[in-house]
């Protein structure tokens, strides 16, 4: 237990000291927030809940890329630098680095949250009910684990170039039609059909129904439920198939 | 006693082809064992079956009577692999203690440091800032952290210097010294001469001898000059001559065992011997073993 406790400490400092994990997860959001409600006008009619309705589009934001791209791409790392070999030599259990990894992850995740969250009341001045933060705080940490388990899909590719270059791609598709960027209703048809099976939606759906007192809808925990054991069955059935060799 | 290692009819097949062959051989405490071989000879992949990191084909391995996966033996081994990869991001100091925390009786952590060679600021700054020869240091200090009954080191001094061969080899030296055992595989014939107590010699993916290191260099390097002599045959003046081994007859020919076949011949020449019908026969080290890299070059 002691193991695993300094084994997530390690992973959470790891994954601070990241140059790309601060300027990605916690600076680049902060700084489209502060373009899309400060030096925009976006000509919304209802300012205020559109601060905290994208006040949660970045928090989401955030957390999906760093559970994609953060967490798949060192496990490519590691993996194509003999170090997952080395672990596997070592006392340390693999559950209890893979544990690590996820627990760390998500540690990261929550202080994402506060940061961005502190953000939105620093800079506009967004206002909610302490129920509010929490649960939608809560639903954030929670429905990342679909995109976690993605992260790990993409920590079974070969090369880190591969797996950064892909996982980029998917990150920056699912947050655009995912209506993350923009308002889900100003996109294309088409894209806004596409969007609604993918679960970056629904990831902020949740959140957006928290801020507007609903409970988020059955439908998005659905989708996201499916997402997650399709990512899960995904990567264990390819990473038997490596491992067979 | 304990048997460290045994290892029975490993054999492994990758594709159709047989990268080990029926490979069997036991290891006792404090042996100091090398796996040398050319390229190519199996020995990364009996070492990666040995540790439970490739399944065998066929054939068992067993560590301390134990599956090399099991958590106890890994509590007692400790491995250098070929490839050195060390976990970024974290400091020296951080990453040693962290290593100390996976074994029940680790090393001190003065110890740990005293293997990586470094001190003060140096160890505070992060892996990925180290050249390839800190790196090496460290990995070696992480493979000993669990102060381990067994070490494997892969390769171990590929891309090192002289200098840090030397003290790498001291450091290893120490380990043996403690009644530990070790074992390390390398194409560098005078290596394995002067770091091992015993030679497994293998060559396309099987065991091809087992012995001591003076007995598998005289089965490599023996070589012989062979000749007819007329009149009386002066075995004891051969036997006197510089770089000579062994004068036997065999066949109505005289045949001289030596390491250097060119010096045997200038002297035979200058004291002007009846001989006639010399051949130069470069004995038992066979064409795969040239391969082998005799002596290890300052690189």
């Amino acid at each position: 237990m002691i193991m695993l406790l300094n084994e997530c400490k390690i992973e959470m400092i790891r994954i601070f000291r990241n140059p790309y994990f601060v300027f990605w997860s916690l600076l680049m959001p902060i700084i489209f927030y502060f373009i899309f409600t400060k030096v925009v006008d976006t000509g919304v009619d209802d300012q205020e809940l559109w601060n905290k309705h994208f006040l949660m589009s970045i928090a989401v934001f955030s957390v999906m890329g760093s559970a994609i791209m953060t967490l798949g791409i060192r496990v490519v790392q590691e993996r194509s630098e003999g170090w997952t070999t080395w672990i596997k030599v070592t006392p340390l259990p693999s559950s209890s680095y893979f544990i690590a990894k996820m627990v760390g992850q998500s540690a990261v995740h929550v202080f994402s949250i506060i940061v961005i969250f502190i953000a939105g009341i620093i800079l506009n001045g967004v206002s909610m009910t302490f129920v509010e933060w929490v649960s939608s705080a809560a639903w954030i940490l929670i429905a990342s684990f679909p995109f976690l388990a993605l992260g790990v899909l993409v920590g079974t590719m070969k090369r880190v170039d591969t797996a950064s270059g892909i996982s980029n791609i998917i990150y920056l598709a699912l947050a655009i039609t995912g209506g993350l960027w923009m308002p889900m209703e100003i996109l294309p048809k088409t894209i806004q059909l596409i969007g609604s099976w993918l679960p970056a939606y629904h990831y902020g759906n949740g959140a957006w129904g928290i801020i507007r007192g609903q409970f988020p809808e059955f439908k998005s925990i659905a989708i996201l439920t499916v997402y997650l054991l399709l990512f899960m069955v995904l990567s264990i059935y390819i990473r038997r198939k490596q491992e067979a060799v | 006693m304990e048997t460290i290692v045994e290892i029975n009819n490993l054999t492994k097949e990758f594709k159709g082809k047989r990268a080990v062959e029926d490979v069997s051989f036991s290891i006792k405490p404090g042996e100091v064992v090398a796996i040398l071989g050319p390229n190519g000879a199996g020995k990364s992949t009996a070492i990666l079956m040995m540790l439970g990191l490739l399944h065998p084909t066929s054939g068992t391995v067993s560590l301390f009577n134990q599956k090399p996966q099991e958590q106890k033996v890994r509590e007692r081994i400790g491995v250098m692999l070929q490839q050195v990869s060390i976990m970024d991001a974290l400091k020296v100091k951080e990453l040693l203690a962290l290593f100390r925390s996976y074994y029940p009786t680790p090393l001190s952590m003065e110890e740990m440091i005293r293997l990586t060679g470094m001190q003060g600021s140096e160890l505070n700054r992060r892996t990925d800032k180290l050249s390839g020869g800190q790196k090496r240091r460290v990995s070696f200090a992480l493979a000993m952290a669990g102060n381990p009954d067994l070490v494997f080191f892969d390769e171990p001094t590929v891309g090192m210097d002289s200098t840090a061969r030397k003290q790498f080899w001291e450091k290893v030296r120490q380990h043996a010294n403690a009644g530990k055992t070790v074992l390390f595989s390398t194409h560098y014939l005078q290596e394995a001469d002067d770091v091992a107590t015993r030679i497994l010699l293998f060559n396309e993916g099987k065991l091809v001898a087992d012995g001591s290191p003076a007995s598998i260099k005289q089965r490599l390097l023996k070589k012989a000059v062979s000749f007819k002599m007329d009149g009386h045959f002066p075995k004891e003046q051969f036997l006197a001559m510089e770089h000579i081994s062994d004068v036997s007859e065999e066949k109505g020919r005289i045949v001289i065992q030596t390491e250097d076949t060119d010096r045997v011949l200038s002297s035979l020449f200058s004291i002007e011997m009846p001989i006639s019908d010399i051949a130069i026969d470069k004995g038992r080290l066979e064409d795969a073993f040239e391969q082998l890299t005799v002596e290890q070059g300052v690189s």
